[in-house]
């Protein structure tokens, strides 16, 4: 649970004191704006610019020499190698803030925001400095995250000649890792590099139908005493009363009934606009599926097509269709 | 004792929380507000409470509202299920409690937090395995998971089947949001839509455009229900349940009706308003107003043919010329509806319901005999008939 | 990467930017840490990232801006001046996915020639960055 009473109140006082503070360091760049930086920085972003690595193009255009990528504005002035060690300086208030912030159980940080303005591109050989100011610190935050508070802190860059060169702000979050997500340590709470569809549940009455679908058919339910079809699939007839059944498999083919376009929300592991339509089979049962391979505005009531049965995603095979040949 | 549920029982008290997009307070909190509200304004006492029901997909305990309310012993509880199809379900067991003595006066009630807490246009994903969740897997996969898909399917083929547009459902939002202007609870309160920005706004699942959609709402509504003879002696003038009855129909599914013969005939509907009907003894043409649920524009149109306004596939023809608009023929969701007013799951529409037969809507039609309310499409469903003591 | 630079006059609210997906590796990530002098170990090291409740390495946001002034440049050419990014971060990037840039030119401004594009990335999860970038671009001849 966040703080309460007494307590946030001493520690938002404590809070107050940062607020408008420099943070006590002066950051140089450890190295002038060169183009052996900024060629690696390219490499990296597959940014082809000529302006930052070609001299005779660079010479042609606006910028009339070689001159930085301005987003690289903050790599001038960064630590480097001396940050993968985690330990700080101890004259950084900023630290001295996530610190406090720590101690009262608001472990959690994230980066929520950035905002930059550049007066000017940096040419090479530009002596870079920054200094950090503390702007603001919000109140107490409920978040999608959890419990916290926002910081936001400005950087001004200069140059050899104290001239500003451009700033940027970033807001950050430092929050208190909700329970759930801070204690569950196994392997699915980790977020996985791709997400999936949602799965269907399985039980009694339409595990087998599933398993047909992995096997590459769309089965349809029969009834073994009135061979009436069903779908989906169900224990007993309600046309006979009867238990008994068994399955054949659809040819596929159909023709839309009625469909619909998702646009809203956007569900992770489904690609939008998604086509998703009611298809009479020529067995005369329906089936819901997805519609592929089509211009949303194309599809209509009436249109004939054709299932396949396919990976959707790394796991899931499920009846799919497309307009008929 | 055969009994009809005809004229059995009375609202005689209603009471809502404000509704909001953060209430910044339990459901629990909500449920009580809105019950407290209700039980002073039938003039009673919560000692006076001996009966509860809500919806089964109201997370609150109905013991853990009583408890907070101060409602003591209780001799009828129960729970109606089917999302908003419950809305009136839930008044049918009140009705039912008081006309066979169960309980003398009981407290429906529905309360949420439909925007801060779990909302509905998330959609379904997963729980334990029960039959709900293996039909929600049909469509899970495909992506068909939110209630304004499924109903953007039924409406697709409403829409083929009877030439019914865009702009058409517009102006079942349109006339709506003319109401919600002038009442204060409302979210769109002072905001009003024109066909263009209906038209202009974003597709959440095609043929459902942004304001065909109901909104999502922290808030709680109730109302207390007693016999006539007890609403003699209580302040508010009551509104008489002349009809109440729920429906289920054949080939019922939960909100999809994917495979029905015709997806677009409403059995369940039909059956609530032949048996509203029936019971009163009245047809349409006695009705004056009403609160016809709407969780999505296109579902009004259905009901207005289903309880027999007007024929089936000509829904959009009687609203055209303003219909549903305060001065048309059925001034309809006088406070704006669950699209301009507020998503109580329906039970803000049943407040509504009673304040027509009172006089105090800020929309009154001059003419308020008679009044239907009604409760979600695609699902199990029920309806009332409303009216003067 | 054109060499040609669109000029004021050409370029209309409403336009869109060639589509660009970023296919998200490893290498990716780490080159785009070191190379902007980020060697906080969430960006290079799994264990770390893993520590802080992530699958693998993630992007830093040096790299997400560096895409994004990419991105833009390469549609507005050489003679382009960034004068400023705005962005809002969301899910992040992993190793596995990728990141599709889409932007559109949200404003025109005379004064100075100034363009507004608003911008988004979008990976497998869903927005991970979303925001504006400002830029000058050269008069028409
Ligand atoms: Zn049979």
């Amino acid at each position: 649970m966040a703080i309460s009473g007494t307590e946030r109140e001493e520690f938002e006082k404590q809070l107050e004191a940062y607020v408008g503070i420099d943070i006590g360091l002066e950051d140089q760049g450890r190295d002038p704006v060169n183009a052996a930086m900024v060629r690696h920085w390219c490499e990296a972003m597959g940014d082809g610019c000529g302006a930052y690595t070609d001299p005779v193009q660079a010479a042609a255009s606006v910028h009339g020499e070689l001159v930085a990528p301005p987003t690289m504005l903050q790599a001038w002035i960064l630590g480097g190698v001396s940050m993968a060690s985690g330990e700080s300086d101890p004259r950084d208030k900023q630290k001295e803030l996530h610190r406090l912030f720590d101690s009262k159980g608001f472990t959690g940080v994230v980066a929520t925001n950035t905002e930059q303005e550049y007066t000017r591109y940096l040419k090479m050989g530009d002596e870079i400095c920054a200094k950090t100011v503390i702007e603001s610190i919000s109140e107490q935050k409920a978040t999608g995250l959890g419990i916290g508070y926002f910081i936001n802190t400005r950087t001004t860059f200069r140059d050899q000649n104290d001239e500003e060169v451009g700033w940027l702000t970033f807001r950050v979050l430092k929050f208190e890792i909700a329970e759930a997500s801070a204690s569950s340590s196994d392997e699915s709470s980790v977020t996985p590099s791709r997400p999936q569809r949602l799965k269907p549940a399985l039980g009694h009455d339409n595990a087998w139908w599933w398993d047909c679908v992995e096997k590459d058919e769309l089965a349809i339910q029969r009834c073994s005493s009135c061979h009436a079809l069903r779908h989906p699939p169900r224990p007993m007839c309600g046309e006979c009363q009867a238990s008994d059944w068994d399955f054949v498999f659809s040819t596929g083919q159909g023709t839309i009934y009625s469909f619909v376009v998702i646009r809203h929300p956007e569900v992770p592991g489904y690609t939008y606009p998604l086509v998703v339509a009611v298809v009479e089979l020529e067995e005369g049962t329906r089936f819901v599926g997805n519609v592929l391979d089509i211009d949303p505005a194309e599809v209509e009531v009436g249109m004939s097509v054709q299932a396949s049965i396919e990976l959707v995603d790394d796991e899931m095979k499920l009846p799919v269709f497309r307009r008929a040949q | 004792m055969p009994t009809t549920l005809k004229d059995e029982a009375a609202i005689v008290g209603i009471g809502e929380t404000e509704y909001s997009k953060n209430s910044g307070r339990s459901e629990l909190a909500l449920a009580a507000e809105a019950c407290r509200a209700a039980i002073a304004d039938a003039g009673l006492t919560p000692a006076d409470i001996d009966g509860m029901t809500t919806f089964t997909m109201d997370n609150t305990d109905e013991i853990e509202v009583a408890r907070a309310v101060g409602v003591g012993d209780l001799t009828f509880f129960s729970r109606t299920p089917h999302g908003g199809g419950a809305a009136i379900g839930v008044m049918h067991q009140a009705v039912m409690a008081v006309a066979t003595g169960s309980a003398k006066a009981v407290v429906v009630y529905r309360a949420l937090n439909g925007r801060s807490g779990a909302r509905y246009s998330e959609g379904v994903s997963g729980g334990p395995t029960t039959s709900d969740l293996i039909h929600w897997s049909w469509y899970m996969p495909s992506g068909l998971m939110t209630p304004a898909s499924w109903v953007a399917m039924v409406t697709q083929r409403y829409m083929h089947e009877t030439g019914c547009t865009s702009e058409d459902l517009a102006e079942v939002c349109i006339a709506q949001r003319e109401h919600a202007i002038k009442n204060p609870r409302a979210f769109f309160h002072g905001k009003p839509l024109t066909l263009e920005e209906h038209q202009a706004a974003r597709h959440i699942v095609e043929p459902l455009r942004l304001y065909d959609c109901c909104q999502e709402t922290d808030g709680g509504a109730a109302c207390v229900v007693v016999s006539p003879e007890m609403a003699r002696d209580l302040p508010n003038p009551p509104a008489l349940i002349r009809a109440v009855a729920q429906g289920a129909g054949a080939h019922q599914e939960s909100m999809t009706s994917f495979y029905r013969p015709t997806m677009t005939d409403l059995p369940e509907v039909d059956l609530s308003a032949r048996q509203c009907w029936e019971i009163s003894g009245l047809t349409a043409d006695d009705i004056d107003a009403a609160v016809i649920y709407d969780a999505f524009s296109s579902i009004v149109l259905w009901q207005l043919e289903s309880y027999g306004f007007c024929k089936k596939g000509e829904a959009a023809d009687f609203i055209r010329d303003g219909a549903l608009r305060l001065g048309g023929r059925l001034p309809t969701n006088t406070h704006g509806g669950q699209l301009s007013e507020a998503y109580v799951h329906g039970m803000n529409g049943v407040n509504e319901g009673v304040r027509l037969i009172r006089g105090t809507s800020t929309s009154q039609p001059a003419k308020n005999e008679h009044v239907l309310v009604t409760a979600g499409v695609g699902v199990p469903t029920s309806g009332m008939i409303l009216g003067q003591a | 990467m054109s060499t040609e630079t669109l000029r004021y006059q050409d370029v209309n609210v409403g336009d869109t930017l060639p589509e660009l997906p970023i296919p998200l590796t490893s290498s990716l990530i780490v080159a785009g840490a070191v190379a902007s002098q980020d060697y906080t170990p969430v960006h290079h090291d799994k264990e770390a990232a893993e520590a802080a409740g992530m699958q693998d390495v993630f992007m830093n946001i040096l790299t997400t801006n560096g895409l994004v002034s990419r991105f833009v440049t390469d549609w507005a050419g050489i003679d382009a001046r960034i004068t400023g990014v705005s962005i809002k971060l969301g899910t992040p990037n992993l190793p596995g996915d990728t990141m599709t840039l889409t932007g559109a030119v949200a404003e025109k401004d005379e004064t100075g020639n100034a363009v507004t594009v608003e911008v988004t990335g979008k990976n497998a999860w869903g927005n991970h960055v979303t925001g504006a970038v400002k830029l000058t671009l050269p008069a028409g001849d």
